[in-house]
């Protein structure tokens, strides 16, 4: 068990097998590659990407189908590969990946990136931030309380 | 906006060192070479939308006020399948 003491989350331990890697980093932090998925009862359904190696730096995040229950991923091939998944296919949400869409809190309501998932390989825990070159979806999509309650209900 | 119509193998130059050749013409994409400084950063305008996006989430940081304030508009319950173990 490693613990590491956070800026916003306070101190969190986890297991080392349960480290998320990002082989390329995420855009506007190529240089942070390791990070662990935190959950609390008092702050579900959100989930916490904490880094690993620079204590203040963590994202909000949300399951991307429940801001959207109908969003359809679309991986790079290049992206798959570097998750270690077939390229000839997009992976189940759920089932092969985890697929979550990093909040912004901001003053004018909170936002939601669909353009740009992470995405997270539930075998081998490799993720990438996938960003999206078709579908139409918005880097500032608002969240939707009755999408969410209805995509978690 | 400058509009110029070009075919494959055909260039447009920005300045004296920028040079954006169209290598490929497909159904609905275009393959675009392009040749310019190495201190000019060349990506694609959906990857700087997400890298500003990811720099204003983590800058702004969770306030408990805000936590609290979004959680309140959150339901309780999330699907089993979409949760992290």
């Amino acid at each position: 068990m490693s613990t590491l003491n956070t800026k916003n989350l306070g101190t969190i331990s986890w297991e080392p097998g349960s480290e998320i890697e990002f082989p390329r980093g995420l855009p506007g932090f190529e240089e942070r590659r390791r990070f662990v998925a935190v959950r609390f009862t008092h702050t579900d359904p959100l989930i916490f990407l904490q880094s690993l190696e620079e204590p203040a730096l963590s994202f909000i995040t949300l399951p991307v189908r429940a801001v959207d229950p109908g969003y359809r991923l679309a991986v790079a091939a290049a992206d798959l590969r570097l998750l270690g998944l077939p390229a000839n296919r997009q992976p189940r949400v759920g089932i092969e990946v985890h697929c979550l869409a990093v909040l912004a809190l901001r003053e004018t309501g909170t936002t939601a990136n669909l353009l740009g998932p992470i995405v997270i390989n539930l075998k081998n825990l490799k993720a990438v931030q996938a960003v999206a070159q078709a579908g139409g979806y918005s880097h500032q999509q608002v969240l939707s309380v009755q999408e969410t309650a209805a995509a978690c209900s | 906006m400058l509009m110029m119509s070009r075919r494959e193998g055909e260039t447009i130059l920005i300045g004296d060192a920028i040079e954006i050749v169209i290598t490929h013409i497909g159904r609905t994409r275009v393959r675009v070479g392009i040749r310019a400084p190495r201190e000019t950063a060349v990506i694609a305008r959906e990857v700087k939308l997400v890298r500003d996006e990811n720099r204003a989430a983590a800058v702004a940081g969770p306030t408990r006020t805000a936590l609290t304030g979004l959680i309140a508009r959150l339901p309780a319950a999330q699907s089993p399948a979409e949760t992290l173990e």
